[in-house]
């Protein structure tokens, strides 16, 4: 594929323009006639009993068009626990529990009414840690499950583990063993553009939404059921997606905001807005989850590992989400992130009365990857061996199977860590409080399969001006999805980009996509526009074999008007013109045993016009392909399963100092590199490594939503702290390494999710080596490292105190 | 956000006026904290009255003494070369302030007058010895900035007086100085901020200022500090009695940004640092 024209070339993304100039229209810029805005009053309580709930002040306020509750709407659960509901009756399990909404006519009426409905609840006793929810006769936060059944415990019925080889003996048979205990903490996923929907329904009851999702197919079925809550069974639904400020995993899953947008537009039949500030979006959705990892590793003498025992617990919150299947993703490198033949791994979420949880970029590896590269460098000190050299000497292969029965097709791990290791100088002498550490990373490279299709299809239409436009199911919100899309689109029908436009998506007019989740937006579409070009061509070229000669000559005459020197060649057209000798190339249709006249070009809108407009015979070209990736659906008890078509690896390195007076840590310099199949716009896949790069940089230092019994205490951008310019400003390196996979398109993998996976660890191995304290819970906060140098320093002065 | 009247006077007796007819009206210069609070509900003025347009409270002067008009903005300040080279803290606490943006639009005199006890500019004009000139219906008169500062959000003025100036002394011959401010990330509420200020001549330390932020109710000058310093050569250990002296002097709290340990370990490791950089400093 050295031979591209488009792919692999930089190249703006193209809706670049319209996003700097402030012209792309969100879902806050949306104004449907008519349209009523929506509010919604959240819960005062963590865990309470509601006693009544009066709307009548809310209702009579000028301006109120409708004020809904559990009580005098539809059941709607939601989830796909079906442990949710869309208005809370009866009890509330967390503070942003949904108990009443207002439609009314502008944004601030609306939420002038909600503060005149009036809640009246008897407090429960609620369970705010792992170890309250778990204690024998701990308050309940659902008595009951989804089908009435009595439930006895907090824990959900969800199992995940994985059990390969014997863990008793390999522990037995090791040279070294190091355990350790880790935790990670609830994190924010930080969108720009807040959460918000717009829900529209005709006079026959048929839904249009508007709405921030990564799965417009999977809640198409959700809106559906609803519809069918509300009395309206058999009507249809149509999910359109506007363009997304980012969602980061906050699209996976479909929320109460959406359905109560639905229930009041069915109410006052009128369009419903519902968007949230800032701090709604902060307090009232779903975090990626906290975890609690409990690891074991082992090695023999010369540095293999032996076995990995890894144990998770998650506060789940009070409902379920996707999020609740973090441990899924878990899998992949507790069992196969360097090669190690036994593998004992379990997991188990907890409902508590916290704020529930749901996806973020990542989906639990970076909870695991954390403890399993910071323990495996605790491992080679162990064992003395440098943390490089016992990577290496365990790195995974292309050709393995590992222990979850992954199939590594291709695999440059070693390159990765080859070139982070490089780049980071290791191993050279460093100044006083300096130190390096490194970590890597396996994810699903070619999508990931938790649904029975894991697929994606692509429309291609083409008009009379050589335009195509592309439709596809998948979700652009923000990652370039579109960039490598266009891309392809082009590479293949051997036309400029910029003749390539990609629809909105929107399930009334794109095929049928799972969601854009797992790294696999460009994966799948990309390689469904390839399938769908293909069909393309076939058809232009089976047309061609019909108007190109026609074409071809007309082009001839014209030509030997304006040259009348030129003699043409002696060349049997009519012989060369079969429909398997035709190339696109350049915005043309070429002969390639043609000679290289320019005569004997065509033009492709030119041609296009010619296959339409020929009377009876005439057709316009659209193509169709739906791609589904080869892999399996896993045996999430057992843990085992090919659940990608291919996998992503790769490995960060950060140099650091530490200031030993403040616990500061600054990082001086950081490397990235990833196994990326195949770099398809480097511009872009720069973005997405830059970008992964940072949140990682956040999720390891900075980030971190603070609760107090159940209640949120820093909503804000204030209290809440990403990295900016200001602690990004040191070099960042990256390194491509193109393994060319084969199920890849061009060779490509996913790659939006592993910049972040394994920040955290490659910033605390370094800090490790800087000033030989290690942090096991994130964020790495200056005071705990401060802490952790005074234990230090205690310690090594015989058990003196120093703190003042 | 509760709807409030807007009010846009050009002189200072005009704002006296509109003050004086609106019981719940309140002064609003920048804005960059007060609409916040009107947004998030924690304030509910009746009225703002926009003190943006009374050009007479912009004026950046300096002579005998530097008159820094209260509505000049931190960009104003960080922008004005005669002004950061005679101060050089002023820069240093102006330059990591807040965003650009928010630069633009804050004024010196609100981050006085809003009163937080992490006002990033409250520390270094307290080592500069600041006084702050106010004004109101009844007259004029001027209190030193260490006085201005009473609590939380509460400072020396009265109901419709207005902050119109801060007023600092020439620097000195020999003056030395330092900043220093530690926050979660660069764009954040400071943890903990201290300003050094003194005269440095034949080794000797003199007219010492050392001032803290974010660690007790208000901005405040660490006094037993500048009491050990004045006067002294600076000799080993004098700068770690310096900085166990500060821990004393302060009263921080524990809150979602460090706990009150963290602070006092910060305080101590920043006086001595600040002092220890003043010193080095090249004039």
């Amino acid at each position: 594929m050295s031979d591209c024209r488009h792919i692999g070339k930089a190249r703006p993304r193209p809706d670049a323009a319209d996003k700097a100039a402030g012209r792309t229209l969100y879902i806050n810029d949306l104004i449907r006639p008519g349209m009523l805005h929506g509010k919604v009053k959240f819960s005062e309580h963590a865990h309470a009993r509601i006693v009544r709930i009066d709307t009548s002040r809310a209702e009579r306020l000028p301006g109120v068009r409708a004020v809904v509750t559990a009580y005098d709407t539809p059941e709607i659960r939601i989830g796909f626990l079906n442990d949710n509901f869309a208005l809370k009756r009866d009890k509330v399990r967390q503070f942003r529990d949904e108990v009443a909404a207002v439609a009314a006519i502008d944004p601030d009426i609306a939420a002038e009414a909600v503060d005149l409905i009036d809640v009246e609840y008897e407090p429960l006793p609620g369970v705010f840690t792992l170890d309250e929810a778990m204690a024998q006769g701990a308050p309940l936060v659902h008595e009951m499950d989804a089908r009435g059944n009595p439930l006895t415990t907090n824990e959900l019925s969800l199992r995940y583990g994985h059990e390969s080889g014997d863990l008793a003996v390999a522990e037995r048979a090791s040279a070294h063993v190091v355990e350790g205990r880790f935790s990670t903490q609830l994190m924010q996923q930080s969108c720009l553009g807040t959460a918000g929907c717009l829900a529209e329904l005709d006079m026959s009851g048929n839904l249009s939404i508007w709405a921030r999702t990564q799965i417009p197919f999977l809640a198409q079925r959700d809106f559906t059921q609803a519809l069918r809550a509300l009395g309206l069974p058999g009507r249809n639904c149509r999910v359109i997606v506007p363009a997304l400020g980012g969602t980061f995993g906050t699209g996976l899953d479909t929320h109460a905001y959406e359905y109560i947008a639905i229930v009041l537009a069915h109410r006052t039949n009128r369009p419903v807005k519902i968007l949230y500030n800032r701090e709604e979006e902060f307090a009232n959705l779903s975090p990626r989850q906290s975890a609690e990892v409990e690891i074991a590793q082992g090695c023999d003498r010369e540095g293999r590992l032996t076995f990995r025992r890894v144990r998770v617990r998650q506060d789940n919150g009070a409902y379920g989400s996707w999020g609740a299947t973090f441990p899924t993703v878990m899998l992949l490198p507790v069992t196969s992130l360097y090669r190690v033949p036994n593998v004992s791994f379990d997991a188990r979420l907890v409902y508590t009365n916290n704020t529930y949880c749901q996806a973020m970029r990542g989906y639990g590896n970076p909870e695991v990857t954390w403890p399993i590269e910071s323990n495996l460098d605790e491992l080679a000190e162990a064992a003395s061996i440098d943390p490089f050299e016992l990577r290496m000497r365990n790195c995974n292969e292309p050709g393995e199977t590992t222990p979850m029965g992954l199939q590594v097709t291709t695999c440059g791990l070693k390159e990765c860590m080859e070139a982070t290791a490089a780049k980071l100088d290791w191993g050279a002498e460093r100044r006083a409080r300096r130190g390096v550490g490194m970590a890597s990373l396996i994810h699903v490279g070619g999508s990931g399969r938790i649904y029975r299709s894991d697929g994606g299809g692509v429309i291609l239409k083409f008009d009379d001006f050589g335009q195509i436009n592309v439709s596809y199911g998948g979700v652009e919100m923000g990652q370039g999805l579109h960039s490598a899309l266009s891309l392809t689109v082009a590479e293949a029908l051997g036309v400029s980009p910029d003749k390539v436009t990609i629809n909105p998506t929107d399930t009334g007019t794109c095929p049928w996509d799972v969601g854009t989740h797992a790294s696999r937006g460009a994966f799948i579409a990309c390689n469904a526009a390839l399938a769908a070009a293909e069909k393309a061509r076939a058809q232009i070229f089976a047309a061609a074999e019909e108007v190109f000669p026609r074409l071809a000559l007309q082009n001839l005459e014209r030509y030997c008007v304006q040259h009348p020197d030129y003699r043409a060649p002696t060349f049997d057209l009519a012989a060369a013109v079969k429909a398997d000798r035709f190339e696109l190339a350049d915005g043309q249709i070429v002969l390639r045993d043609a000679p290289a006249e320019p005569w004997l070009k065509v033009d492709l809108d030119r041609l296009l016009r010619a296959i339409h407009f020929r009377g009876s015979r005439g057709e316009v070209i659209t193509a169709s392909a739906f791609y589904e990736p080869q892999s399996d659906l896993p045996d999430w008890q057992k843990g085992v399963g090919n659940m990608s078509a291919t996998y992503a690896y790769g490995a960060q390195g950060a140099e650091v100092e530490v200031d030993e007076e403040t616990g500061e840590v600054r990082i001086v310099r950081m490397v990235a590199a990833h196994d990326v199949g195949k770099v398809l716009n480097p511009q872009t896949l720069a973005g997405q490594a830059y970008g992964g790069l940072t949140q990682g940089v956040g999720y390891a230092l900075y980030e971190e939503i603070l609760t107090e019994q159940g209640r949120i205490l820093n909503p804000s951008f204030t209290d809440y702290k990403i990295p900016t310019i200001r602690e990004m400003s040191f070099p960042v390196h990256l390194e491509f390494i193109e393994t060319d996979d084969p199920a890849g398109p061009f060779g490509a993998k996913g790659v939006g999710e592993p910049g972040l996976v394994p920040t955290a660890p490659a910033i605390a191995n370094a800090i490790y080596d800087a000033v030989g304290v290690r942090i096991r819970d994130l964020p790495i906060t200056p005071e705990k490292v401060l802490r952790a140098l005074d234990a230090r320093r205690a310690a090594s002065a015989g058990k003196q105190t120093s703190t003042p | 956000m509760t709807p409030f009247d807007y009010h846009r006077p050009e002189t200072l007796a005009e704002a006296f006026r509109i003050a004086g007819e609106i019981p719940g009206a309140r002064y609003v210069a920048g804005g960059t904290d007060v609409l916040v609070r009107i947004r998030s509900g924690r304030e509910r003025p009746n009225a703002l009255i926009s003190l943006g347009r009374i050009d007479t409270l912009a004026r950046l002067e300096l002579g005998s003494v530097t008159r820094i008009g209260a509505r000049a903005t931190i960009g104003q300040v960080l922008d004005h070369p005669e002004l950061t080279s005679a101060y050089p803290l002023l820069a240093q606490a102006a330059r990591p302030f807040g965003s650009t943006q928010v630069r633009n639009l804050a004024t010196v005199g609100g981050n006085l007058c809003n009163a937080s006890p992490a006002a990033d500019m409250a520390p270094v004009l307290l080592a500069l010895d600041a006084r702050v000139e106010i004004e109101g219906p009844q007259g004029t008169r001027e209190v030193p900035l260490d006085a201005f500062f009473k609590g939380p959000g509460q400072t020396d003025l009265a109901p419709r007086e207005v902050l119109t100036t801060i007023v600092l002394e020439p620097p000195g011959p020999d003056a030395r100085s330092c900043f220093l401010r530690k926050s979660r990330v660069g764009m954040d509420i400071a943890l903990t901020s201290v300003a050094a200020h003194l005269q440095l001549a034949d080794d000797r330390l003199t007219r010492v200022r050392i001032a803290a932020g974010a660690v007790a109710p208000c901005p405040l000058r660490l006094r037993a500090v500048e009491d050990l310093l004045e006067g002294r050569t600076v000799e080993p250990g004098l700068l770690d009695e310096a900085a166990r002296l500060a821990a004393s002097e302060i009263a921080p709290i524990t809150d979602i940004r460090a706990s009150a340990n963290y602070r006092r370990r910060l305080t101590r490791t920043l006086v001595r640092r600040a002092v220890a950089a003043a010193c080095e400093e090249s004039r």
